[in-house]
């Protein structure tokens, strides 16, 4: 088991985006969470990944118990995020994106002779790059990229880091179907040769459905179900929550 | 010397040919000195502003007390350029220590709010109190020793006293930003939330680079009044925080050469048209604000029109 999340919970004033989640991940496994709108799925992530300390309950990550840790102290320990919006540094080059990224697990990093040294990082970034098909617009600004390709540099970025366990929220937002559809393929292709363990946040079901090994529905902040995907597509409260209650 | 390229190094040795120019006058080689050394530290301010995307109301603490540490030891006997530069980094830097430990834990206006308060805090202390000579600071300091024998004691020694520490300063901050180190900072000037997600802490860079700039402007403090003779409190005025930040948006945030020109132009415009009139600085204050509006990328900026220009 890589990720544990033990009956996490997390409240924002008087909301209660999470109540007593809780899930666990293998290692090499395609593990996604789903759920309409505003199910706590972001929030979820949040919480694994340190940006927010939940209210109760545990996360463990390979042994380590990472409650409350600081997203940089997550990341060190191997794991690595992409955001729902993206989020990468729009002024600098692509290549430069991928670098910063990448030369964060170089030996130097943190000591004092990252002051004046400058690791090559350039063949892990641009084989990255090479990759996701940006290798063409390597020298772009990150802003001047299309959205499509921002989504994927984004990826870039967060698997520069070499993490074990990646999460990605929403990778296909705003994306088409047919982009869709190649996006998911290549993640998943990425996912298997790296031999990483990708926890993914979908908003929309039919993407996760071909991919995963094990998905986990959030609905008003509660799990209402954790299954392999055909269990999931039968169970009557999913259907209920998505056709029923949900908002879309 | 690779870390500088050629151009570079002509720059500097043309600047090093500079007393060498027929008709240069004591006035000119003093003039020459405030604008590099103005330009230096608008350069270490540039690290802070330009590459870390912070801004600090706060550098004339560090100029000022880098001067205040070198007026200390001359009044007491100690000459020696490099006890002075000794001291000053030792002073700064604790004080460096604390602002930028405090500082940095606070984004963006609290920031520069921060930087603002402690330095007042100093220019008051220096300013109203008795201890070093309250609202007349210490004066009539004696000429500084490189070596027994070399006395800083004429404007050509002086200026190549200020070239020296331009060129030191520069190289250092050159090294820096291409370094491992100068690469997270522009990350977090970017995005700084993103780059915790990779497993950076935050504080700490903006620390780290606080301190070089603290430091490296301390440095140029102490070497005024081997020029001047004099540190007063005036050096620690939040004013001279305000030029420091003009000089980098007149030069061009973020290219370590554009504020030194900024810093340079900034001393130049200010001596020749206070000595015309005496409302110089609303004179000054409209050349900037037409910089600023015109030339988003600053002086510096122009060399990309004229590059256009000549290719067209």
């Amino acid at each position: 088991m890589i990720l544990e999340v033990d009956a996490v919970s997390k409240r924002f004033g008087a909301l209660t985006a999470l109540n007593r989640v809780g899930f666990a991940v293998d290692e090499g496994q395609i593990f996604s969470v789903i759920g309409p709108n505003g199910a706590g799925k972001s929030t979820l992530f949040n919480v694994v990944s340190g940006l927010f300390a939940p209210d109760a309950g545990r996360v463990r990550f390979r042994g380590v118990d990472i409650t409350g840790l600081p997203p940089e102290r997550v990341n060190r320990l191997g794991l690595a995020k992409t955001f729902q919006i993206t989020n990468i540094f729009p002024e600098i080059s692509v290549l430069d994106n991928v670098r910063v990224a990448a030369q964060s697990r170089t030996p130097e990093s943190g000591r004092l002779a990252s002051l004046w040294r400058r690791p090559d990082v350039d063949g892990v970034a641009c084989a990255l790059l090479e990759t996701f098909g940006l290798g063409a617009r390597r020298d772009a600004h990150a802003r001047d990229l299309s959205h499509g390709e921002q989504r994927y540099l984004e990826i870039c970025v967060a698997l520069a880091t070499d993490p074990r366990l990646l999460l990605l929220d929403e990778p296909t937002a705003g994306m088409t179907p047919g982009e869709t559809r190649d996006a998911t393929a290549l993640v998943r292709k990425v996912v298997l040769e790296r031999g990483l363990t990708l926890l993914l946040i979908e908003h929309d079901m039919s993407v996760v459905m071909g991919i995963s090994d094990r998905v986990a529905v959030l609905h008003f902040g509660e799990k209402i179900a954790d299954g392999t995907p055909e269990a999931i597509r039968s169970d009557p409260r999913v259907i209920e929550a998505y056709l029923g209650g949900g908002d879309d | 010397m690779s870390v500088l390229g050629w151009r570079a190094l002509l720059v500097f040795a043309l600047l090093a040919a500079l007393p060498l120019v027929p008709g240069m006058s004591r006035y000119y080689l003093l003039l020459a000195f405030d604008a590099l050394l103005f330009g230096a530290i608008a350069m270490s301010l540039d690290l802070l502003m330009g590459y870390t995307g912070l801004v600090s109301f706060g550098h004339a603490a560090f100029y000022g007390l880098g001067a205040y540490a070198t007026a200390i030891l001359m009044e007491r006997g100690v000459q020696s350029v490099w006890a002075c530069v000794g001291f000053a980094v030792v002073v700064v830097g604790l004080y460096a220590l604390v602002v930028s430990y405090f500082a940095t834990a606070r984004r963006g206006i609290y920031f520069a709010l921060l930087t603002l308060i402690f330095a007042e805090v100093v220019y008051t202390f220096f300013r109203y109190t008795q201890t070093f000579g309250g609202s007349d600071g210490i004066q009539g300091l004696p000429d500084a020793t490189v070596l027994p024998g070399l006395v800083i004691d004429t404007p050509t020694r002086k200026y190549y006293l200020v070239l020296a520490y331009l060129l030191i300063a520069y190289a250092i901050c050159r090294v820096v930003v291409a370094s491992h180190f100068g690469r997270v900072l522009v990350a977090i000037r970017e995005n700084e939330d993103r780059a915790r997600f990779l497993g950076y802490n935050v504080p700490r860079y903006k620390m780290g680079a606080c301190m070089i700039s603290a430091l490296l402007t301390g440095v140029g403090g102490a070497i005024y009044p081997m020029r001047s003779a004099f540190a007063t409190p005036d050096l620690m005025l939040w004013t001279e925080s305000g030029e420091f930040i003009i000089s980098v948006m007149i030069g061009g945030l973020g290219t370590l050469v554009g504020p030194i020109i900024g810093g340079a132009f900034f001393t130049i415009l200010r001596d020749k048209v206070s000595s015309i009139v005496d409302w110089y600085f609303i004179v000054i204050g409209g050349v900037l604000i037409v910089i600023v509006l015109f030339m988003p990328r600053g002086l510096l900026g122009l060399r990309r029109i004229f590059s256009r220009r000549a290719a067209a």
